[in-house]
């Protein structure tokens, strides 16, 4: 393999930022210890129920957040990257859009059916 | 396609070619997250204050879904160990992490359709209401997922050596890479959203 051919592999990263392994290490620790976390506060039952749902609710979007950036490579360095982010954004909206709507219409069915 | 004999850059051609299809099958992916978002809202609704008890709390072991929740990691890890490697061109270690990969990713199949069997046998049925329904068909379409990426392992297993892990095979892994760390993305939300909080 000549060093022209090995540059290129380098590049060919398709947005998706370069391939380390020192990053993938600390994405796979942290999320381990996130999950454990989360499973730890509903095991050991010290919490309260709103401090519970705080908790694991954080522990999930430090740990979405973490997988984004460590393993799927979000970056915003380079142009496939910043499409790649925007896509993903846009679908953030729809999501909320259709999480956040079906609550609210069903919550208030259920608030003006009952009361 | 045609006219990449008649373009002087070639290779340079190719590569912009590959990134859009990369692109693509990214679109893809976040269309899936959109399959996954109703099916979360079916499931929160149904599962949401004013509704009478789903009956899964009392079927819930929460120590056999951290331990699924450990295979689908580990298995992600070893997904990208594999990924490295492919750029380091070392054909048996890319093909023995993608093993691990499907070891791992197939022992959380196993334990998932065991848990649905168990569940079922308990009287937790798919069609028992409408909570247990949306249970079944949330967490089943996530491991219906598992397993065709399972299928998809192998059969890069098989094709790298063939394709002689060139770019095609690079493209491959690629979109392979994407597909299971979604899934692992998505196996988040589920414990979360499923498991810990019908736990509570």
């Amino acid at each position: 393999m000549d060093h022209h051919e090995h540059e290129e592999i380098h590049q060919a990263d398709y947005g998706t930022g370069q391939k380390k392994l020192g990053i993938y290490a600390f994405g796979f620790v942290s999320c381990i210890l996130l999950t454990l976390f989360a499973f730890w506060v509903v095991l050991s039952l010290k919490f309260s129920k709103t401090e519970t749902f705080a908790l694991i609710y954080g522990a999930a979007i430090i740990q979405f957040f973490i997988q984004l950036i460590c393993f799927l490579r979000l970056n915003v360095r380079t142009e496939p990257g910043r499409t790649n982010v925007l896509t993903f954004v846009f679908t953030g909206v729809i999501l909320v859009t259709i999480i956040i709507g079906s609550l609210w219409i069903m919550w208030s069915l259920n608030y003006y059916m009952m009361n | 396609m045609h006219a990449e004999a008649v373009v002087p850059h070639d290779e340079h051609h190719h590569h912009d070619t590959d990134a859009t299809d990369v692109f693509g099958f990214w679109l893809y992916i976040m269309t899936d997250c959109i399959l996954f978002g109703s099916l979360f809202a079916t499931f929160i609704v149904l599962n949401s204050t004013g509704m009478q008890a789903s009956g899964l709390k009392s079927h819930l072991n929460l120590y056999d879904i951290l331990i699924e929740s450990m295979l689908l990691l580990a298995s992600n890890f070893t997904f990208c160990l594999a990924a490295l490697n492919l750029y380091k061109q070392k054909l048996l270690k890319v093909q023995l992490w993608l093993a691990t990969s499907f070891i791992l990713g197939a022992s959380f199949v196993v334990m998932e359709v065991t848990e649905f069997y168990h569940l079922s046998k308990e009287g937790f049925r798919w069609d028992l209401n409408g909570q247990a329904s949306s249970f079944f068909t949330l967490v089943g379409t996530h491991g219906l997922h598992v397993t065709f990426g399972l299928i998809w392992i192998l059969m890069l297993i098989i094709q790298i050596p063939i394709l002689k892990m060139n770019k095609v095979a690079r493209r491959r892994m690629t979109y392979l890479g994407l597909f299971w760390n979604f899934l692992d993305i998505v196996w988040i939300f589920v414990f979360t959203i499923v498991y810990l909080m019908g736990a509570i």
